[in-house]
């Protein structure tokens, strides 16, 4: 790849639409997440503000920007502030190789999914520092569960991917989408749903989400690594732990949805309506499931999720290898 | 504080032993072992249901021990007895426990008729026994959704709430209260049923009926809680009788320990009901348990309102608000959602009580707790308090 | 081994089972009613206890007590004050304090004369402690129409701070 102007101002206004993407991509969930959890409990959700409650995301954020930033005392200032800041921009640079179309990448590197996979280990980092950082027990029990926890979940998470490689040949994700059809039993889901099992299921133990919220388990540590942040610490938070989860969602398109293909037209718009239904799933099983305990989180991924993908991957790479 | 740090931007706490907690933490500490960590679960805490706090200490997530510090919402009850007259006191019960006030109110309004040798005409009892066990059943949904809830999951609480509402909505006809109800008087109960009181009680029993296969469905078939709740705070029969546990707590250790059977009061005497036992002592025991009372209780309510029968719901010249209570000392218990609920009453025959004593089974159910959270992880710390089914107003009274 | 496997597979029938609960849920019919724009049945009102109210004796504004003071030394809360009028039985004054009242009904029943019995003002507001001090002469005569509704307090901040 060659580093001119033109490819630089490429990254730059890809970047611009990524931030773009990514907050209101965190305007929207906030919405549907209410909305979804509102239906499901046989409530309206968000009603007085907007039209149905359109603009009570709108008017979320502006509370989040307008509240005092309350700082406990005795912390580690400079983690502490640094903490929500990490936590966020890392997400921008995992972004850039998600195809939205054949040629619509930001950038179109060849080892794409491993670098999504590399620099999503950043966001733990961030977890850590925040609960580290801001003197408080129940955040230094939320940064350890969240590190052993995402340490635990990249395995089969990565493992399920590979099987996928190993499929099509290739760390690019446009090449993978490419190698699948625009009918849903051209997908890979059909050929490897174990894959997509293993990779869903570790989907939701990486961002952190119910049943697998046990770094910001509420009933139990209050709010976690997050607890001391209020204000704009809190909201970047919360603002990356939607963008990741429309990450993992985008590589699951990618991976096992045929992405940017669909029925009649292929284009971008299917890659956002697969991972909105992925994202509406997370939702839904988040409305559903009372939380794992923290020792069963880890027997689920040790003793079962990581066998099963190394057998999925081994059996894969049989099949590849002889057939 | 907060100033300093300006000044000191890097200053992490020079030194971090300095920091000095409350009364209960440090006598607390004193017993701590070496690099354990010491943490105050609560006074505000979103899984102690009000303001219950416990100090445990962790050992990485395991609790190694555990002290309930008590006393954040005491109100003084007994105290204010002691400027009421019988009568005034009965709104006071309502607020005593406020998922299961009926009881209360049962307790006190059945130690002043036992003191005094007031009749209550037929039809007040089984009205009694209906407006209880429907606050029963209330109550229990009520532990449902938040024992849920402290494992995680939001939702079937509220679920619970809708068949709180309906059941609310019954015993606001005759109560006219939806929370701290006072519907009990000497003699009697304050108003008799109507027409929408029957039609309403008898659609609810089949509709709660067809409402618990959801339950099940939902909830206590679900993987993720049985595992959670399987073999989790064991209680037995031992540690129940030294600690004075009543309720389904010790029902689901296997003792068939019920106010209603074994000291009969009311006309509980007239219904076939199952007091259900076991089917373990852990918590998915005390789950179990309590969605069978829901059932027992249900078979209660149909009964009852299936035989009702005509007359008065108060004696003539019911005692009056100014009524004083003849001298004596009297206790009467009932079976309330939580255990057993008693009223020790003591009267030197002038305008108020001479002294009240409430028996309030969280109280000692809460004992338990310190024990039972021995060694076992802090999120099972957790579910073993929901399990207590702890309603911090009663427990400090 | 199989066994786990079994029992693991059952466990995520029932995660199934449970996402088709709510799942149902998700599309059935809402319960809230939004309160503004909706409100409850009569008949749930009906039984409501709001604050006291006096019965009306005649359309003239008269009511029926006859200042025996039974309610106020009834009343666990102390909540209750009449004053006697100077000619007859009928109250000059009758006070009543709705912060402290805890609707337990020993007022109503303790009332000789019937005179007072529970209102079902379920919508009742107030912005300052002293509005829910009520003077219930006042109330009816003014639910008789001889008096007009008093505008409702401006909200005076700088009072309500000091």
């Amino acid at each position: 790849m060659d580093l001119s102007i033109a490819n630089f101002a490429q990254i730059i206004i890809a970047c611009l639409l990524v931030i773009a993407l990514m907050v209101g991509n965190a305007v929207v969930m906030v919405y549907v997440e209410r909305k979804a959890c509102g239906f499901i409990q046989r409530r309206p959700g968000p009603y007085e503000v907007g039209p149905r409650g359109i603009l009570q995301a709108v008017c979320d954020s502006m509370k989040l920007l307008g509240k005092q930033i309350y700082v406990p005392g005795n912390i580690d200032w400079i983690l502490y502030f640094l903490a929500p800041v990490l936590a966020f921009f890392p997400v921008l640079l995992l972004y850039l190789p998600i195809p939205f179309g054949r040629h619509l990448t930001a950038m179109n590197v060849d080892e794409g999914i491993l670098l999504i996979l590399a620099f999503s280990g950043l966001g733990v980092v961030s977890n850590i520092l925040a609960g580290w950082a801001s003197n408080n027990k129940y955040g230094i029990l939320g940064a350890a569960r969240a590190v052993s926890q995402a340490v635990a979940y990249e395995i089969p998470m990565i493992m399920a991917l590979l099987a996928i490689v190993f499929l099509t040949g290739s760390l690019s994700l446009t090449e993978i989408v490419e190698r699948q059809g625009s009918w849903p039993w051209q997908w890979n889901i059909v050929v490897q749903p174990l894959a997509f099992f293993i990779y869903l299921v570790s989907l939701v133990g990486e961002t952190n989400r119910a049943p697998f919220d046990l770094p910001e388990a509420e009933s139990e540590l209050t709010a976690g690594f997050h607890t001391e942040y209020s204000g704009m610490g809190f909201a970047l938070f919360f603002l990356s732990e939607y963008a990741n989860m429309l990450l993992v969602s985008f590589v699951c398109a990618a991976f096992f949805l045929g992405g940017y293909k669909g029925p009649f037209m292929d284009g971008f718009w299917w890659m956002f309506i697969k991972a909105y239904a992925v994202m509406v799933f997370i939702v839904w099983i988040r409305w559903t499931f009372p939380r794992v305990r923290f020792d069963q989180l880890l027997n689920i991924n040790w003793r079962w999720l990581l066998p099963l993908s190394i057998l999925n991957l081994w059996v894969t790479a049989v099949i590849v290898r002889f057939i | 504080m907060n100033s300093l740090n300006f000044i000191n931007p890097f200053g992490v706490s020079e030194d971090p032993g300095s920091y000095v907690g409350d009364f209960y933490t440090d006598n607390f500490a004193k017993g701590a072992g070496e690099g354990t960590l010491i943490l105050n679960l609560g006074p505000q805490h979103p899984s102690t249901h009000g303001v219950l706090r416990v100090i445990v200490e962790l050992e990485g997530e395991y609790v190694v021990r555990a002290e309930p510090v008590l006393g954040y919402l005491h109100r003084m009850h007994e105290k204010m007895a002691e400027v009421k007259t019988p009568w005034q006191y009965i709104p006071n019960m309502g607020r005593v426990d406020y998922l299961h006030p009926i009881a209360w109110n049962w307790a006190q309004v059945g130690a002043c008729e036992r003191l005094a040798g007031i009749e209550v005409p037929e039809r007040a009892e089984y009205l009694r026994v209906v407006s209880c066990e429907l606050n029963r059943i209330s109550s229990h949904l009520m532990w449902w959704g938040a024992f849920v809830m402290d494992l995680g999951g939001v939702t079937p609480i509220l679920y619970a709430f809708e068949e709180r509402e309906k059941i609310n909505d019954i015993l606001q006809i005759v109560t006219g209260s939806r929370l701290t109800m006072s519907y009990f008087r000497f003699g009697g109960v304050s108003a008799d049923v109507d027409d929408r009181f029957v039609r309403l009680t008898k659609e609810f029993v089949p509709y709660l009926r067809e409402r618990l296969k959801m339950y099940k469905a939902l909830v206590t078939d679900n993987v993720i809680l049985r595992r959670r709740l399987e073999g989790v705070g064991p209680m037995d029969a031992d540690l129940c009788r030294r600690h004075g546990a009543t309720g389904p707590i010790l029902r689901a250790a296997g003792l068939k320990r019920d106010t209603r059977t074994d000291a009969p009061y009311g006309v509980y005497h007239k219904f076939q009901y199952n007091v259900p036992t076991g089917p373990s002592d852990d918590c998915l025991g005390r789950y179990m348990l309590r969605l069978a009372e829901i059932e027992a209780s249900l078979d209660i309510v149909e009964q009852a309102m299936g035989s009702l029968p005509p007359g008065p719901v108060r004696i003539d010249k019911a005692p009056k608000a100014g009524w004083k209570l003849p001298a004596g000392e009297t206790y009467f218990a009932v079976e309330g959602a939580r255990g057993q609920v008693g009223v020790h009453l003591v009267s030197d025959g002038g305008k108020n009580h001479y002294r009240v004593k409430l028996r309030a089974p969280g109280f000692s159910n809460l004992s338990l707790f310190a024990e039972a959270a021995r060694g076992v992880l802090l999120a099972d710390a957790i579910a073993i308090l929901g399990s207590l089914d702890l309603v911090i107003p009663e427990v400090d009274r | 081994m199989i066994k786990a496997v079994v029992d693991n597979l059952k466990g995520l029938w029932s995660l199934v089972v449970g996402l088709s609960v709510t799942g149902r849920f998700f599309l059935s019919p809402q319960k809230t009613v939004h309160f503004p724009r909706d409100v409850v049945g009569p008949e749930i009102l009906e039984s409501f206890r709001g604050p006291l109210e006096l019965v009306p004796a005649d359309d003239q504004g008269g009511s029926k007590c006859i200042s025996c003071q039974m309610c106020a030394r009834a009343c666990p809360g102390d909540c209750i004050t009449v004053v006697k009028g100077d000619a007859g039985k009928a109250p000059k004054e009758y006070k009543y304090d709705f912060t402290l009242c805890c609707l337990c009904a020993a007022c109503v029943e303790s009332c000789p004369a019937g005179a007072i019995r529970f209102s079902h003002r379920v919508y009742m507001v107030a912005r300052s402690r002293e509005e829910l001090r009520l003077d219930l002469l006042a109330d009816l005569r003014e639910r008789c129409g001889l008096e007009p509704a008093p505008a409702p307090a401006p909200a005076d901040k700088t009072k309500a701070v000091a």
